[in-house]
C-alpha cells in the first residue's frame, strides 16, 4: 500500500483529527522554513524538539497511568525530578556523591529508583478511592521535593547540581543534534511499546478497570496487581524523561519538582485525549508550544508598557485552559478510538471495509 | 530574663495558633467534599484571594481610621478581615455559578481537575494585581504579654490571642449555624444525601450558595491570620492546602467535626516536629514538618480510609 493509505489507516482517523494533523504539518513546515531562511535558530529548534520529546515521554507515562489505568497519580515531577537527579548525581563530577560515571548508569539508576519509589508510593496509595489518590500523590512528591531540598550533603540542596555530561559525545552532531535524536529515538520505542501493551490482554484488563473495577474483580483479576504494574512502568517512563532532562538541560535543581510541572503534563494528556498515546504526544507539542510561546509575550510592547510579568500571564493561561478543556472538550484532540481493537479483530469485524467499527473511548467516567 | 531552651509549652502555643487556621480552612474544604461532592484544590488559593483581598482594604481603611484600636489590634485590621472574608465569599459563589456548577455532569474527578485550573487562575490574579513580593499588613509588632511570659516562660502575643479567638468564634458560629437554623439542617442533610434532600423539598441549590458563601469566608479568615501570623505571599495558600487536606481526611471527608478535630490535631503534630525530634521521637525537624502531617495522613488513610471521624467502609 502507498505510504498516505498507510498514513491515513493509522494514524488518521477522521476529518478533526485531518485538520489537527494538517495544522501540525504547516507548523512543522513553517519552522523548517524558518530554519532554513535563518528566522530561527537551529539550535533553539533542536533544544525545542528535545523538550516536545521530554513532555512527550511524560505524558505517555502518565497516559500509561491515567489513561490505561485511571490511576490519579499527582507526582510526575517527583517521578521526573528522581530521574534527573540520580543522572545528575551518578554523571556530573562536582556533584556530592563526585562519581562522574557514564550516562548509560545514571538511565539505570533512575529507572531502578524511580521503580522501587514507585512501589513504595504504590503500596499505601494504589488501595485508595481515587481522588484520595491523588492527594497522597501530591503529599508523597512534596516530600520528596523536601529531601531533595533539604539533604544537601547528598542532593547539593537548593543551590542545584551543574557540569553534567553531554550524551554520546563521539556521535558527529553538535550537542543538541544528539540529544535530540536520542529523545526521538527513546520516544518511537517507548510510544511501539506501550501500543502493543495496550492492545494486549494486559491493556484490556486495565481498561476494564478504568471503566469498572468492580466488574474487573469480578472477572477474577487481581486488580492490585494490574494497577501497580502500570504504576511502575509510568513512573519509571516519567524518570527516564528526567535522566534525559538532566543531560539536555546540563543543571538541575529542586525547584523544577514544584506541582506547575505535573499539572503541565496532566494538560498534555486530557487535552491529546485520555487514554490515547497519540493524543499524549500531541498535547505535549501543544504544551511546550504554550509554554516557550508565552516567553515572547515579554517582547510584545502592549504587555511590556503594562509593566506585566509573564509568569502569571502563563498561570493564567495554564488555569484557563484546564478549566476550558475539562468543560468543553473532556475527550481531548485525538480521543482513543479503533487503534485499541487488535488489526486481527478488526479484519473479522463485521465493519464495511474503510469505515471504522464503532469508536471505543479509554472508558470515561 | 529569656530562656534559652524554648520551653515545650511554646511549642503547644505556636501550635494552638496554627491549628486555629488550618482548622478554619479545613472546614470550607470538608464542606465542599460533603456537599458538592469533589476535592476543591482552589481552596488553598482562596485562602490566598482573601488575604490579599483585606491587604487591598488596608489601603483604604488604615487612613480612614486611623490607629485606634481593640484587643491590641487596630480597628482597621478587623475591618479588613471581614472585608476579605466577604470577597472571598463573593469570589467562590461567582466561580461556582460560572465553572462548576455547569459541569455537574463530569463527576468528581473532572471536577477535580476543573478546581486546578481554578487555583492557577486566582493565583495569577493575585501575581498580576499585587506583584510577587511577600506583603504585610503593617500592623505594629507588639512583645509577648509580660506577665504570661514572666509566669510561665512562654511567649505570647495579643495577636496569638485575637486570631485563636476570633477562630474559635467563627467556629461556635458555624456549629450554632448548623445545629440550630433551618438552612443548617438543610446543610446536613443535604452532605447526608443530596438527592434525598432534593425530593424531600430542600432547595440544594440555596444550600451549595450557603455553602460557598461559608467556606468562602472562613477560607479567608484562615488566609488572613495566615498572612498576619507570618507573610502574605501569593504562594501561601497552595503551600498550606495539602497540610488542610491532610487534616480533613484525617478527620474523615465531609464531616465538619472531624475538620475541626483533624485541624486540631495536624496543627498541633505540624509545630510540635521539633520538640519530638528533640525527644528523639521522630528523626527530623521542623524542615519536615509539613512532610510529617503528608505521611500521617497516608497512615491514616491506609489504617481507616473514612478519617478517624468517618464512618467505616
Amino acid at each position: 500500500m502507498s505510504v498516505a493509505t498507510w498514513v491515513n489507516e493509522t494514524v488518521v482517523r477522521d476529518k478533526t483529527e485531518r485538520r489537527i494533523f494538517a495544522t501540525l504539518g504547516l507548523i512543522t513546515v513553517l519552522l523548517v522554513v524558518g530554519v532554513v531562511t535563518g528566522v530561527v535558530g537551529l539550535s533553539f529548534l533542536l533544544f525545542q524538539i528535545s523538550l516536545v520529546g521530554m513532555y512527550a515521554l511524560l505524558s505517555l507515562g502518565l497516559n500509561v497511568q491515567w489513561g490505561y489505568a485511571g490511576l490519579i497519580n499527582f507526582s510526575v515531577a517527583a517521578f521526573w525530578g528522581l530521574g534527573a537527579y540520580c543522572a545528575a548525581l551518578l554523571t556530573a563530577p562536582n556533584s556530592p556523591l563526585g562519581l562522574g560515571l557514564h550516562p548509560v548508569f545514571g538511565f539505570l539508576a533512575a529507572i531502578v529508583v524511580s521503580a522501587l519509589v514507585a512501589i513504595l508510593i504504590g503500596i499505601p496509595t494504589l488501595r485508595l478511592r481515587e481522588d484520595y489518590l491523588a492527594i497522597a500523590s501530591l503529599g508523597l512528591a512534596e516530600v520528596i521535593r523536601l529531601i531533595i531540598l533539604n539533604e544537601r550533603q547528598w542532593t547539593a540542596g537548593s543551590s542545584g547540581i551543574s557540569g553534567i555530561p553531554a550524551l554520546i559525545p563521539w556521535l558527529p552532531l553538535t550537542r543538541l543534534a544528539t540529544t535530540a535524536s536520542v529523545v526521538v529515538v527513546l520516544g518511537i520505542l517507548i510510544y511501539l511499546f506501550l501500543r502493543r501493551t495496550h492492545r494486549s490482554p494486559w491493556g484490556r484488563v486495565l481498561r476494564t478497570i478504568r471503566s469498572d473495577e468492580d466488574l474487573a474483580k469480578a472477572l477474577g483479576k487481581d486488580t492490585y496487581q494490574f494497577k501497580m504494574q502500570a504504576f511502575v512502568i509510568g513512573s519509571v517512563i516519567m524518570a527516564v524523561a528526567g535522566a534525559f532532562y538532566a543531560h539536555l538541560n546540563l543543571y538541575i535543581d529542586p525547584s523544577d519538582l514544584v506541582p506547575l510541572t505535573t499539572f503541565y503534563i496532566w494538560i498534555a494528556v486530557i487535552l491529546g485525549g485520555t487514554g490515547s498515546n497519540r493524543g499524549a504526544v500531541v498535547g505535549a507539542a501543544v504544551v511546550i508550544a504554550i509554554r516557550e510561546g508565552t516567553r515572547f509575550l515579554n517582547d510584545v510592547p502592549a504587555i511590556g508598557s503594562l509593566g506585566l510579568d509573564v509568569a502569571p500571564l502563563r498561570l493564567l493561561f495554564v488555569g484557563v485552559l484546564i478549566i476550558l478543556i475539562m468543560r468543553y472538550r473532556q475527550d481531548g484532540l485525538l480521543p482513543p478510538k479503533d487503534e485499541l481493537i487488535w488489526p486481527a479483530a478488526k479484519d473479522t469485524g463485521t465493519a464495511p471495509s474503510g469505515g471504522s467499527p464503532k469508536p471505543q473511548t479509554g472508558g470515561d467516567d | 530574663m529569656i530562656p534559652l531552651q524554648i520551653s515545650p509549652f511554646q511549642y503547644v502555643v505556636n501550635g494552638v495558633v496554627f491549628s486555629s487556621i488550618i482548622v478554619l480552612a479545613a472546614i470550607g474544604l470538608s464542606l465542599v467534599y460533603s456537599i458538592a461532592d469533589f476535592a476543591n484544590f482552589a481552596h488553598g488559593d482562596l485562602m490566598t484571594v482573601g488575604a490579599f483581598s483585606a491587604l487591598f482594604s488596608v489601603s483604604f481603611l488604615q487612613p480612614a481610621l486611623g490607629d485606634a484600636g481593640v484587643f491590641g489590634l487596630p480597628l482597621w485590621f478587623f475591618l479588613a478581615l471581614a472585608f476579605g472574608m466577604l470577597a472571598a465569599a463573593v469570589i467562590a459563589v461567582v466561580t461556582d455559578r460560572i465553572i462548576y456548577k455547569p459541569m455537574k455532569g463530569s463527576g468528581s474527578i473532572g471536577l477535580l481537575i476543573t478546581s486546578i485550573g481554578v487555583a492557577l487562575v486566582y493565583r495569577a490574579m493575585v501575581f498580576l494585581s499585587f506583584g510577587s513580593d511577600s506583603e504585610r499588613y503593617g500592623v505594629t509588632r507588639q512583645g509577648p504579654i509580660p506577665w504570661v511570659r514572666e509566669s510561665f516562660g512562654v511567649a505570647v502575643t495579643p495577636r496569638n490571642l485575637v486570631v485563636v479567638g476570633l477562630a474559635t468564634v467563627l467556629v461556635v458560629g458555624l456549629h450554632l449555624t448548623l445545629t440550630r437554623t433551618t438552612l443548617g439542617r438543610k446543610m446536613r442533610a443535604t452532605a447526608d444525601n443530596a438527592d434525598l434532600a432534593r425530593i424531600s423539598g430542600i432547595r440544594t441549590r440555596e444550600v451549595i450558595i450557603a455553602m460557598w458563601l461559608i467556606g468562602g469566608a472562613l477560607a479567608a479568615a484562615g488566609g488572613v491570620f495566615l498572612g498576619l501570623e507570618e507573610l502574605v505571599r501569593p504562594r501561601m495558600g497552595f503551600d498550606i492546602l495539602l497540610i488542610v487536606f491532610a487534616a480533613v481526611i484525617l478527620g474523615g471527608i465531609g464531616s465538619v467535626y472531624g475538620a475541626m478535630l483533624g485541624g486540631l490535631v495536624i496543627g498541633m503534630v505540624h509545630e510540635l516536629v521539633p520538640l519530638f525530634n528533640q525527644w528523639g521521637i521522630i528523626p527530623v525537624g521542623s524542615r519536615y514538618a509539613a512532610a510529617v502531617a503528608f505521611v500521617i495522613m497516608v497512615a491514616i488513610l491506609l489504617v481507616r480510609p473514612s478519617g478517624i471521624v468517618g464512618e467505616s467502609g
